[in-house]
């Protein structure tokens, strides 16, 4: 592409300028503040566009900061360019309430509307690329270290972005950062479900301890069902006490019924031989025999009567303890079965809820979604540096020889990003090169970025306030190789050295004018 | 006539564990179960089905004297009980030998019966269930006996591991109304004739919307239920539309203005859509602690127009990257890896 010339009727601090450009070189010559950095808005923004962005960033975005304070309504003018041949006249006006766009190919008179990215269409380069190639500003560093930090970003971000503004390893910085969040909260929940978990398995557990000892006490309660015997059948408990009271009960009856029969046997016989036979003596020797012995016979009778009570309260205790071991076991059974439900609920609670645990979790999703950027990214770096690294390093290593007179002859970086430069006989590290052959090395990046990145079409390259650490021989060097090469080159500059030394060197070149309004 | 009928009450279910309100809820199941019951002192209704899973498990002999007692606060209701699938008769339930109030009538086998009620011309048929699943279509087959009345069924599941049921074909054989439980969204099957009264209380998440019980009367020969919500709770979702100017201060301001309009008593799922501003760096976690909050869905993305982004930066790293993401059919984390990369890589760039 070629750019011929400019009209521009309102745009910023400018109105109504017209500036031709030659196809070779243009020093665009302006104090500062007199307006070059809008020449070159300009051009860019009649390429694509002035898109507004929305929000409170449009408070202070370039168009803003363009939009001219007088006749708003006109905010534009127009650009003639080439490209691959052909002859474009291109009108816009960007102005909020009228915006307007004019792409004419003034070789064939067709007409195309330039807001729905026909210019791109036609120069095939992307706003991204543009940024990358056609436009070359100054290094913003000023002390060593970061100049050294800010050329490596360049190389680096060129090797694997095609992009020199993306910053890669904060790019995936940022998204490490948002990945730990994420991993912190699932791991925090993934403790929590645990500790609910564990308080589910405690309750368990205590269920389990509250059950045992109900079994345990049943195991007791039988035990003692059995040394009572209280088990029904022949060895009975009840039965055997029945036997012994009944056996108490008949001696205590035959007692009784001797004691009365011996009292009666007595003084029947006594009285019998008394009267009968009139043998005093022996009858009541016969009569205190029967007294003395149904006497006897009174006394075992109180005892066993004493005995039979005892085995009756025996017996009743017996029962009433048989009573409570009865009782006891069915409220046992009963407990036992009511935490055996208890038990078991939890149990299954227990399952369902390590089940779930296993579901995937939304912090999950978010992980595999930041790991798969994080891939894809590094994946599809490994393309561009595959496909334009290695061509971008030989590139800059030629041009930097070329402007060097040959003292640089190769430019290297390893896998750290870190840059070292070959002259014919030793490796120098970056830190170790002067300001100005920084400045060189950056250039000849910047070239042959340019031309990797644009692809058979060469664009012009506005350099912008580039050369002020040059010396006089090196700027000299420079300027002979832009002669070279045949390109068109804006020089943007608010020196008059850059004029002396084409002037110097015979180099033939366009002189732009600019002055304060 | 009238009756209530009601279902999947779950009492004993723990929802939400884990979360704040966990036991809250669990004593709110059994809270708002004892509110039908008294609702029906206050009010009487003739009957009461509850149409399986009273209980979320295996109910305890404490917890069916706590609900026999409350069936004994409302002698005038004949109760109709049936077991579901959740607290289904195992060997050795104690639903087996329990001892009934006079006027609970429990159906005890897997099998249909039919039981004339003792005052009013009804005919309550119905079964239990006996094994956590029923694949058999029990309740296809069963007709309704020859008896002036009302013949009603109660009749739990519907999905193919619980009793399927062809419900039109049910209740063209001639019930009047089939009282339907299992299924937790409350649903009219066939109007005035077959309803899920849906759950009591919503038990889990996903029991969104409003929930209680369905009440059903005659009126001139003709039977008219309705739904009645009596859930002291609801699951809810939230919506809430970011856009450029949204910050992480004014989505939790218009979160907890939601809550509060809806009455924060209930559960909600924050769902977050529309288009952010890009550096906006949201913590959607921070938004739980507003109250009763499940879970955040973040469904916002930083509002780039990729096809312009696309065209812009295209030979370049983002180009491509955009590129490989919009030439697939994107699922939900592709969409999500899009615009997280997209959002590194723009934010970052110098």
């Amino acid at each position: 592409m070629i750019i011929r010339q400019l009209v521009i009727k309102n745009f910023g601090k400018i109105h109504d300028r017209t500036l031709s450009f030659s196809p070779g070189i243009n020093v665009l010559y302006g104090e500062n503040e007199s307006g070059k950095t809008t020449v070159h808005t300009f051009i860019k923004g009649m390429l694509y566009g002035m898109t507004r962005m929305r929000g409170k960033a449009a408070r202070n975005d370039a168009y803003s900061s363009y939009e001219p304070w007088e006749n708003p309504s006109v905010y534009g003018g127009i650009m003639w360019f080439s490209h691959k041949g052909r002859n474009f006249r291109l009108m816009r006006n960007f102005s909020r309430a009228n915006v307007q766009g004019e792409l004419l190919c003034e070789d064939d008179g067709s007409l195309l509307d330039p807001e729905q990215g026909t210019v791109e269409g036609i120069l095939g380069v992307s706003e991204a690329v543009y940024d990358n190639t056609v436009s070359v500003a100054q290094l913003k560093s000023v002390t060593g270290q970061d100049l050294v930090r800010e050329l490596q970003n360049y190389m680096a971000s060129y090797q694997g972005t095609g992009d020199n503004s993306i910053d890669l390893g904060r790019a995936m910085q940022m998204l490490k950062m948002s990945r730990k969040g994420f991993q912190v909260q699932e791991d925090r929940k993934k403790k929590e479900l645990e500790k609910e978990q564990e308080k589910i398995g405690t309750k368990i557990e205590y269920l389990r301890g509250e059950l045992e000892e109900l079994r345990e006490k049943s195991a007791q309660v039988e035990k003692k069902e059995e040394s009572l015997r209280m088990k029904p059948g022949e060895d009975d408990g009840e039965a055997i006490l029945d036997e012994r009271i009944d056996k108490i009960r008949g001696k205590k009856a035959v007692v009784g019924m001797g004691t009365v029969l011996a009292l009666f046997a007595g003084a029947g016989s006594g009285a019998a031989l008394i009267a009968a036979m009139d043998m005093l003596i022996p009858g009541i020797l016969c009569i205190a025999a029967g007294i003395v012995l149904s006497a006897a016979g009174f006394v075992y009778n109180i005892r066993l009567g004493e005995e039979l009570e005892r085995r009756t309260r025996l017996k009743a205790r017996w029962l009433s303890k048989q009573e409570k071991i009865k009782w006891n076991k069915e409220t046992l059974g009963e407990a036992c079965n009511e935490k055996e439900t208890a038990f078991r609920n939890l149990q299954a609670e227990y399952k369902e809820y390590v089940e779930n645990a296993y579901l995937p979790s939304l912090e999950e999703m978010e992980i595999r979604a930041i790991n798969m950027a994080m891939d894809t990214i590094a994946a599809l770096s490994g393309n561009i540096h595959d496909q334009v690294g290695i061509r971008l390093k030989k590139r800059t290593s030629q041009i930097l020889s070329e402007i060097t007179g040959g003292k640089y002859q190769e430019v290297l970086m390893d896998r750290n990003f870190h840059m070292t430069v070959n002259t014919s006989d030793r490796t120098v590290p970056l830190e170790r090169l002067s300001r100005g052959t920084m400045e060189q090395i950056y250039f000849a990046l910047r070239m042959a970025a340019g031309e990797l990145l644009c692809g058979s079409e060469p664009f012009p390259v506005i350099l912008d306030d580039v050369f002020g650490m040059y010396d006089e021989e090196r700027l000299a060097a420079v300027l002979r190789w832009l002669h070279k090469e045949q390109k068109q080159i804006i020089i943007s500059t608010c020196h008059k050295r850059e004029m002396e030394i084409l002037e110097k060197e015979g180099i033939p070149y366009n002189k732009l004018l600019l002055t304060k309004e | 006539m009238r009756f209530i009928h009601l279902a999947d009450v779950h009492l004993g279910a723990v929802p939400d564990r884990g979360c704040t309100w966990s036991s809250w809820r669990e004593g709110q199941i059994w809270e708002t179960f004892r509110r039908v019951i008294a609702v029906i002192r206050e009010n009487p209704v003739d009957l009461l089905f509850i149409a399986g899973d009273l209980f979320h498990r295996q109910p305890l002999l404490r917890e069916l004297k706590e609900v026999n007692y409350l069936f004994s606060t409302i002698p005038e209701t004949r109760v109709y009980l049936m077991a579901g699938n959740h607290d289904y008769i195992k060997p050795g339930s104690f639903y087996r030998d329990f001892q009934w109030e006079s006027n609970v009538t429990f159906f005890k086998e897997e099998k249909p019966v039919c039981v004339k009620d003792e005052k009013l011309d009804v005919y309550v048929y119905g079964l239990s269930y006996e094994h956590q699943e029923i694949t058999a279509p029990l309740y296809d087959d069963l007709r309704p006996k020859d008896g002036e009345g009302l013949h009603i069924l109660l009749a739990h599941g519907g999905d193919a591991q619980h009793i399927p049921m062809n419900v039109k074909g049910i209740s063209a054989s001639g019930f009047d109304y089939i009282a339907m439980g299992h299924i937790h969204k409350p649903q009219i099957i066939l109007r005035d004739k077959a309803a899920y009264s849906g759950a009591l209380e919503p038990i889990d998440r996903n029991d969104l919307g409003a929930h209680g019980y369905v009440e059903g009367h005659l009126e001139n020969g003709r039977l008219r239920t309705n739904f009645v919500p009596f859930a002291s709770s609801s699951y809810e979702q939230i919506i809430l539309t970011l856009n450029e100017d949204s910050t992480q201060a004014s989505l939790e301001d218009a979160l907890d203005a939601e809550m509060g309009k809806r009455g924060r008593c209930n559960i909600f799922r924050v769902i977050l859509k529309g288009d952010r501003a890009p550096e906006l760096l949201l913590i959607p976690e921070k938004l739980k602690s507003l109250g009763n909050v499940t879970e955040i869905l973040d469904e916002s993305r930083p509002s780039y127009n990729l096809e312009e982004l696309g065209k812009q930066y295209s030979g370049t790293l983002i180009g491509d990257y955009i590129s490989f993401f919009l030439a697939r059919d994107r699922n939900v984390v592709e969409e999500k890896a899009l615009y997280y990369g997209l959002q590194a890589l723009l934010e970052t760039s110098r």
